[in-house]
């Protein structure tokens, strides 16, 4: 390692690590680290050896080597587990047209796994207009405590109302972590509501777990456009917040025997006047549009397979499979197929039994959008296409001839099952 | 009208990787661009100023060669760019980031009220869309997030009126100024400057404020002010995938394998040949 003119050992950075996430120049003390192109550099001249940038990278890309006395290293490892008087995992339940989402049944699910390890308990958070039905199917999917506010100012989903009802409810439950599922609702109100309560808040989770010895939340979601992973925690800031992409976790079991209690709030609403909402177009009116996360099998049409006249050919398939056709995002950008037909980082996140991509090559952008399928099925001329490191099942060929004998082989496979049956 | 537009540089997210071999990130080559949502905002803010008149200005957070993104929105017509820079503003989560834009928009309203902040809907580094309604909530502003379009400011009935996505479709909304909008990219085409424009662009002088010039509590701003923190980054997890049939020589033999490789699994072959149970 290099010393300066000061004869002090200095940190250093190895440029093919650092993300350039600038936890280093915001903890220098002496303001020695700049980041130049996205790369932390140290001013040798400047640099006093504290090895505070080391500590703090989080991708180990500063070398320092230099013993440190042992007070300095040990303190990290001697802050509190948890913040007390806060407790229980906490699930915003979203309510659509009178019913729990989806979503936030998998959250409860989860939750139950992060309470238990815990040794706490899973909360409801039901908020709206006449929900006291959400609130029983709460206790029935997992929760233990369902607190609820029920009022008609909370007819519509507005963030100043929710935020208020939401943040009021963590004020008085106290708890330390609180999950919402990613929909559009879920991540307008989850930023509403950390900025309330001044705390951390993580968006679009993919993977939730617990330090059981400082007793965190350890949130992992992709970053980078889904080129990269990262795990994030909030140690001193609570409740521990975050919101999870639908389909990442399992839909709980459902058990309308569950015991466990409802606690009524008073609302208070927000000081000023609310914003209202004059019109109202659900996709589905606006022109049959096609909600593809709700189909048991996609017949997904990539770059490779963007032509109009296949898509008879591909319909063949989903009817066969009862699915639906869904497409990556340059399918999209030629207008062949609509923007609610694309699976990926900047469409749907889908998550159906059975997946058949057809001429998609897999970026990495496609591919958070589907990893979760239950069976992937991929059919591409090219032997080296990302795709096929997801696929449980490929075929390498042209899907001309490829998708033609698949429908006659499923429809034999087909006939063979009903007769047997 | 007066107007802000929140904008950030990033890298781009498209050439960002992890080497497989070494687990180290492969930086060479990768530019910084501003977020393309962020320029819908700008856009935006200077299609309204030509519909109703009034003045737009950007902010960015970020290092000094931050400044190479407000030179963009100054082309794309916005009158005037503030640069907040400053070491203390280093490692900001998106907490201590929205505080430090609404100290910003706070210094700015001082010197006139301000009608509407535009905002990109996130930032394709992050993807977390959390600045927006973090924005909307310390300025006490009306929040609409997801806007496809802006129909009407009605400045004298101090009122906006948007679409916005809504869970399974789209709503019109009207709410009160000032508000705090986060824009889609199919709110409007951005149109690339003129020549001209793009010199006098690099005319204006942008201004650069620090933490002291925002007055800002020191203790909520940058990595201090940051209640999240990152343990570790990695690649995401790939799987090897299964057998692969190769279709070029005997597609039919091909196809009749794979099919049975799939069929494998007799529950999920019951399922499948039976319609899910449907």
């Amino acid at each position: 390692m290099a010393g300066n003119k000061k004869g002090i050992e200095l940190a250093e950075v190895i440029p093919d690590k650092c993300i350039g996430c600038q936890l280093c120049a915001g903890i220098c003390p002496v303001g020695a680290i700049e980041i130049i192109d996205g790369v932390a550099r140290i001013d040798p001249d400047a640099c006093i050896g504290c090895g505070k940038c080391a500590d703090v990278c989080p991708v180990e890309s500063i070398k320092f080597e230099r013993k440190r006395p042992r007070a300095v290293r040990k303190k990290k490892a001697e802050t509190p587990a948890g913040v007390p008087g806060y407790e229980g995992v906490a699930v915003f339940v979203e309510v659509l047209e009178g019913r729990g989402a989806s979503v936030s049944w998998e959250l409860v699910g989860k939750a139950r796994d992060l309470a238990g390890k815990l040794g706490t308990t899973v909360l409801g958070f039901v908020v709206g207009r006449e929900v006291e039905e959400v609130a029983r199917q709460a206790l029935a999917y997992g929760c233990d405590d369902v607190h609820v506010v029920d009022d008609p100012l909370l007819e519509t989903y507005l963030p100043r109302s929710y935020g208020k009802a939401v943040s009021d409810l963590c004020a008085t439950v106290k708890p330390e972590i609180l999950l919402m599922g990613a929909t559009l609702a879920g991540r307008d109100l989850s930023g509403v509501v950390a900025t309330i309560l001044e705390t951390g808040l993580t968006a679009d989770c993919t993977g939730l777990d617990i330090d059981e010895e400082k007793r965190i939340l350890l949130m992992t979601r992709p970053t980078f456009g889904g080129n990269i992973m990262a795990t994030i925690f909030c140690e001193r800031h609570r409740p521990q917040m975050s919101t999870v992409r639908p389909k990442v976790f399992k839909f709980p079991e459902k058990d309308a025997e569950r015991k466990g209690s409802i606690h009524h709030h008073p609302f208070e609403p927000p000081a000023g006047e609310l914003p209202s909402v004059v019109e109202l177009v659900r996709d589905a009116a606006a022109g049959g549009l096609v909600d593809i996360t709700r189909f048991p099998a996609l017949i997904v049409a990539g770059k490779g397979a963007c032509d109009a006249e296949s898509m008879p050919m591909f319909q063949r398939l989903a009817d066969l499979l009862g699915g639906m056709i869904a497409c990556s995002r340059p399918v999209v950008e030629s207008g062949l197929l609509p923007y609610e037909r694309q699976v990926g980082q900047t469409g749907k996140t889908v998550a159906p039994k059975l997946y058949v991509a057809i001429g998609v090559s897999g970026a990495v952008q496609h591919l958070v959008g589907m990893q979760g399928s239950e069976r992937i099925v991929a059919i591409n001329s090219d032997p080296q296409a990302p795709i096929f490191s997801v696929a449980d099942v490929g075929i390498i060929g042209d899907y001309k001839n490829v998708v033609p004998l698949l429908i006659d082989e499923l429809e034999r496979r087909m006939k063979w099952e009903t007769r047997g049956a | 009208m007066n107007l802000v537009c929140c904008i950030k540089q990033v890298p781009d997210t498209a050439d960002v990787k992890i080497d497989p071999e070494t687990n180290t990130l492969i930086r060479s080559g990768i530019e910084s661009i501003t977020n393309p949502y962020d320029l819908v905002a700008v856009q935006a803010a200077v299609d309204l100023k030509g519909r109703y008149g009034g003045t737009v200005t950007a902010i960015s957070m970020g290092p000094p060669q931050a400044e190479q993104a407000l030179r963009e929105a100054l082309s794309l017509g916005a009158d005037r760019a503030v640069l907040l820079s400053d070491r203390a503003f280093a490692g900001a989560d998106t907490l201590a980031t929205s505080y430090t834009l609404s100290r910003a928009i706070d210094k700015l309203r001082q010197e006139g009220p301000i009608d509407l902040v535009i905002c990109g809907k996130q930032a394709i580094d992050g993807d977390t869309a959390q600045v927006g309604p973090g924005i909307a909530t310390r300025l006490g502003c009306t929040q609409f997030t997801y806007v496809t379009e802006i129909r009407q400011v009605d400045q004298t009935g101090g009122r906006v009126t948007v679409r916005r996505k809504a869970e399974g479709g789209s709503e019109v909304i009207i709410g009160c100024l000032p508000a705090v909008l986060t824009v889609e990219l199919e709110l409007t085409k951005v149109k690339r400057a003129s020549l001209p424009r793009l010199i006098d662009a690099q005319r204006v002088p942008v201004a650069v404020w620090d933490a002291e010039s925002l007055q800002a509590e020191p203790e909520r701003l940058g990595l201090k002010g940051s209640p999240t923190w990152v343990r570790r980054i990695f690649s995401p997890p790939l799987k090897k995938g299964g057998p692969r049939f190769d279709a070029r020589e005997d597609a039919r033999h091909a196809v009749e394998a794979c099919v049975a490789a799939l069929l494998d699994d007799a529950a999920f072959a019951e399922q499948l040949l039976k319609h899910w149970e449907r």
